[in-house]
């Protein structure tokens, strides 16, 4: 479990605090998202989850290791990996084989066990045969996937991941979702920091961020109900949760707690079957 | 796109040898070719060509390598053929800038030299991939790293290098797209709205690189880089013809040197 308490952080330029006394819980095997406005102090948060930025007040733990002992750096960081936006600020490596070789390389693991490792990773994200492929011959889907593989090659618990999508087009952005699903589905926790309100509704468990705190918390369904509360933070639903709240506001009687397109549409046909909606 | 000095895959026995036997034989001729006599020089010149046919690398592809050092060579070429006193040729006057036969003579030998130093470094390059050359640097470096080398930093930055500079060229061409679509005077005929533009470019690309170095800094450290002990998943080791290759090189630069 990663273990955040009473987290607080000032950047060296900054007036107010980044982060203001934030208490947060990441269970193994959850899927959590994070969703705020620019400057809600989301990418802040979670660069003290791995180490990135130490706290000013307030501790952050991860299975028990502080983040602040400069010893347990190496091993915070084997079982939280990361993943940035920007999918090619990622890659270090000559070849894909090289770069996802990086990260058990550092932990200096033996010869045989990273290539072993290496070939898990690439495996893992659909991305056999693509060992020998220089970076600047993929795509940027690729390369957020061959990233994807570098951080799964360490073999983490949690993985991280800062608007992962938010250089890709909706159809490599779905791919790269599907995997991540994937992997949580093997038991690995999930964070996914994102300005989509879509890709967020298969999470377990949704973070609303204003200002250095945590607004709200629950699960999707939950944390939609308010759609008011959401707007004025500068959030916006998720298309389907769009939909019913304004069918709602038009008096005709929808649940309030949708927000995938499935559920949506299950509720209009049930509607145009039972008659509410004159034709 | 060829870029000079690209990787050409191949299984001839250069492309085999160990990288640190083709990197250190290199600098050794390299030296060998700087202090070389006219007459040294053709037994060199014959040397790097059978190794050409040994490595089975298209000849047209390393004439290409020659291309942008080209107007240099011509220069350097010139200098020595106008400025080097001696007999005048006929029909050209007996001036102190003047084609003489000494110039001629001494201008094809120093500019063939410098042919002869590009052609051997492009043979490397061609017959080496740039992840064996970096593992090559990094183990060469290594003993002198109880000195306070870093040899493995040295070769981490090199590696980078590699592995950005075809992003670069990339993201060069589209910032120049970009800055053209906003009017940009790339292609105006004002040198002074040219030179506006190139220092706009350069501005973004340089900028665009820090923070680019920023990121990357950051992805390495959250996948645990750090000072200390690290493995790599090739680790060089000699075999038999490198042993072989090592013999001949040294003998003929024995050889060479005596001559």
């Amino acid at each position: 479990m990663i273990k955040v308490r009473d987290l607080s952080y000032r950047y060296e330029s900054g007036n107010e605090p980044a982060l203001n006394g934030i208490d947060l819980e990441i269970e193994n095997g959850e899927y959590l998202a994070v969703i705020g406005p620019i400057g809600c102090g989301k990418t802040t948060l979670i660069r003290h989850l791995n180490g990135l930025l130490i706290p000013s007040g307030g501790e952050v733990s991860v299975d028990g290791m502080d983040t602040r002992d400069r010893e347990n750096l190496k091993r915070i960081r084997q079982k939280v990996g990361m993943v940035f936006q920007n999918p090619d600020n990622q890659i270090v490596g000559m070849s894909v084989e090289e770069d996802v070789a990086f990260g058990p390389g550092n932990l200096a693991l033996s010869r045989h066990e990273i290539r072993e490792r290496v070939n898990a990773a690439l495996t893992l994200v659909g991305l056999e045969g693509y060992k020998d492929r220089a970076p600047y011959s993929l795509s940027s889907g690729e390369k957020q996937l061959v990233a994807i593989a570098g951080v799964l090659a360490m073999d983490p618990d949690y993985i991280i991941l800062d608007e992962p999508t938010a250089h890709l087009d909706p159809l490599t952005a779905k791919k790269v979702l599907r995997v991540m699903a994937g992997l949580h589905g093997k038991g690995i926790s999930i964070c996914q920091v994102s300005h989509s309100m879509d890709e967020i509704v298969a999470a377990d468990r949704v973070l609303i961020m204003s200002r250095g705190e945590i607004t709200l918390q629950g699960t999707p369904s939950e944390v939609f109900r308010d759609p008011p509360a959401l707007k004025g933070l500068g959030l916006e639903l998720p298309p389907a949760a769009e939909i019913m709240w304004r069918l709602k506001g038009r008096g005709i009687e929808v649940r309030a707690d949708i927000v995938t397109l499935e559920e949506a549409c299950a509720e209009l046909a049930g509607l145009i079957d039972g008659s509410q909606i004159r034709r | 796109m060829y870029i000079p000095g690209h990787y050409i895959a191949g299984d001839s026995f250069i492309h085999r040898l160990d990288p640190r036997v083709k990197l250190l034989s290199v600098i050794a001729l390299s030296l060998l070719i700087l202090s070389a006599n006219p007459a040294a020089e053709a037994v060199i010149s014959l040397f790097l060509f059978s190794l050409i046919v040994i490595s089975r690398i298209s000849p047209a592809v390393l004439l290409r390598s020659l291309r942008p050092v080209f107007v240099f060579i011509a220069i350097l070429f010139l200098l020595h053929l106008l400025f080097t006193e001696g007999t005048p040729v006929p029909p050209f006057p007996d001036w102190p800038v003047t084609v003489t036969f000494e110039g001629l003579g001494r201008g094809l030998t120093v500019s063939w030299q410098f042919v002869l130093l590009v052609l051997s470094a492009s043979i490397l390059t061609a017959a080496t991939c740039p992840t064996e050359l970096v593992a090559a640097m990094e183990r060469l470096l290594r003993p002198f790293s109880s000195f306070g080398v870093p040899s493995h930093d040295i070769a981490m930055m090199v590696s980078m290098a590699f592995r950005f500079l075809p992003t670069f060229v990339q993201e060069s061409a589209r910032i120049k797209e970009a800055q053209m679509a906003r009017g940009a005077g790339f292609t105006k005929l004002t040198i002074k709205s040219r030179l506006r533009a190139a220092v706009s470019f350069s501005t973004t690309l340089v900028i665009n690189s820090f923070r680019r170095a920023d990121e990357l800094a950051t992805a390495m450290e959250a996948r645990a880089y750090s000072r200390g002990h690290r493995t790599c998943l090739r680790e060089l080791k000699l075999t038999r013809i490198d042993y072989l290759a090592t013999v001949m090189v040294s003998t003929f630069i024995g050889a060479c040197v005596i001559m």
